[in-house]
């Protein structure tokens, strides 16, 4: 797998940390609004491991509109300034504009992170251009920045692969290095609770297509639901899914938490056979 | 054929690759048995006897019917890049270089894997004064059953050095320790003149 000027062998999984410049995402509600506090948290996430950050300027849900212009001057000189503080670290930007895409691939960026599925449709020739990663989602096609609505799918993984796959061709099409092509179901997205447990469960299906698979479960409304817990209690219920999602062979895990989110995928992953165990003497003396 | 050169390693399954982890929990035990069978196989590149001590009769029941010692005698050997034949001297080969798997006791500590038996401080001190002195002889008095209550399987193998060798004219002491509650050591011995 090759994301940017990174590479990372078959066997790697990757914490990519989310780093929010927005006033008002679900989960962090403005902590790192300020620029210097989303630095910090940069800081902090490295030092936690992570191997990305996924620096996003816009928040998923709908809300106030954020322009191209604006969106630019939340992320693109930040990127800069992580670019040059931290130049072993992979820089993924949360966005689905090639406007965008393309000011950060030059401050840098690694990876486009592209959450809506394909909604601009010139993202992958940025990502080709400036040699980055992209990540394909799917979403049910549903217009960028709107919450599911009486969305049915008659098999939502079956939906789910076909219109990854042919993302990612279109991807490859276009230029970017099939190495660079990574894809994510997008729980939640264009999904019910319903959905984004079956895409959970189902999982291995996205994971024998052979692309790397990102996951993004952190907090998200299906684990909430699911436990009848709000947003601020979620963690277990985020990890289990992990779990799962580890063992089916998920890749990359898009996280606010990342260590016990590290822990939990070593664990699976030396549990799968696929990781030795960090030490090993008990028994073996 | 009597040998002249002698190795004792001892029989840890943490030495195999097969049991690798992360981090080596036995990285200077480890350094020490690479340096020793490399000497060994250097000197003898055509023919290197193996002693170990059979396989415990619950691992064979548990279907393992290949002793530990033995493969942790292959493990090392092809690490040092040893290509010649394998001597079984528990089946009368014989052969100028010994390889001996072995250790002494595991009940060294409260966090020993047989915890605690104050017997293992005197039975470990007669095999490390044997294999320091090089003097086979001592190790021909070890107790079978005294090893097997404290959880040390390998004096066949110890046994065994002791009938095949002569005394060792010159003594290398590579390794002596007990960092899990089991005492383990690498010794080399040069037999003769």
């Amino acid at each position: 797998m090759r994301l940017g000027r990174h590479e990372f062998s078959d066997d790697t999984t990757l914490m990519m940390a989310i780093v929010n410049r927005t006033p008002d995402s679900f989960y962090d509600k403005g902590a790192t609004w300020a620029e210097d506090k989303a630095f910090d948290r940069v800081a902090q996430v490295v030092a936690e491991g992570a191997e990305i950050v996924d620096i996003g300027g816009i928040k998923a849900a709908p809300g106030v509109e954020i322009d191209a212009t604006e969106e630019r001057r939340r992320v693109v000189d930040f990127v800069a300034r992580v670019r040059s503080a931290y130049p072993d670290l992979v820089i993924s930007v949360d966005t689905w504009r090639a406007e965008v895409g393309r000011a950060v691939c030059a401050e840098g960026a690694d990876l486009l992170n592209d959450a809506w599925g394909g909604a601009d449709p010139a993202l992958v020739e940025v990502a080709a251009e400036h040699g980055a990663g992209i990540v394909c989602t799917h979403t049910g096609g549903v217009t960028p920045r709107t919450r599911p609505f009486r969305i049915e799918y008659a098999d939502v993984v079956a939906a789910a692969l076909a219109d990854i796959t042919a993302y990612a061709e279109r991807a490859v099409a276009a230029g970017v290095d099939p190495r660079s092509v990574v894809i994510d179901p997008a729980h939640d997205f264009g999904k019910n609770t319903f959905h984004s447990l079956e895409v959970t469960r189902r999982l291995d299906e996205l994971t024998a297509t052979g692309w790397p698979v990102l996951v993004s479960l952190s907090n998200k409304d299906f684990v909430g639901e699911t436990l009848d817990l709000p947003v601020g209690e979620r963690l277990t219920g985020t990890l289990a899914a992990t779990a799962v999602c580890a063992l089916a062979g998920a890749r990359i895990y898009r996280v606010h938490e990342v260590v016990p989110t590290r822990q939990v995928v070593d664990m699976v992953w030396s549990i799968a056979g696929r990781r030795r165990p960090a030490r090993a003497i008990r028994g073996l003396a | 054929m009597s040998p002249t050169d002698v190795v004792v390693v001892p029989s840890a399954p943490a030495l195999l690759p097969s049991y690798a982890g992360g981090s080596d929990p036995v990285a200077e035990l480890r350094t020490a048995c690479r340096g020793a069978v490399e000497w060994l196989a250097g000197r003898h590149p055509d023919g290197v006897a193996v002693v170990a001590a059979a396989a415990r009769s619950d691992n064979v029941d548990r279907g393992m019917a290949e002793p530990v010692g033995t493969r942790v005698a292959r493990h090392l050997l092809s690490v040092a890049g040893y290509r010649g034949d394998l001597v079984d001297a528990a089946t009368g080969g014989a052969s100028a270089a010994l390889l001996v798997v072995a250790n002494g006791s595991a009940t060294r500590g409260e966090k020993a894997p047989g915890h605690l038996d104050e017997r293992a401080v005197g039975f470990d001190a007669s095999i490390d004064r044997a294999l320091r002195e090089g003097d086979p002889a001592a190790l021909r008095e070890l107790d079978p059953c005294l090893g097997e209550s404290l959880w040390c399987h390998d004096v066949p193998a110890l046994l065994s050095l002791g009938r095949l060798a002569p005394a060792a004219s010159t003594v290398s002491v590579d390794y002596a320790g007990d960092p899990y509650g089991v005492q383990y050591w690498v010794v080399r011995w040069t037999c003769g003149s």
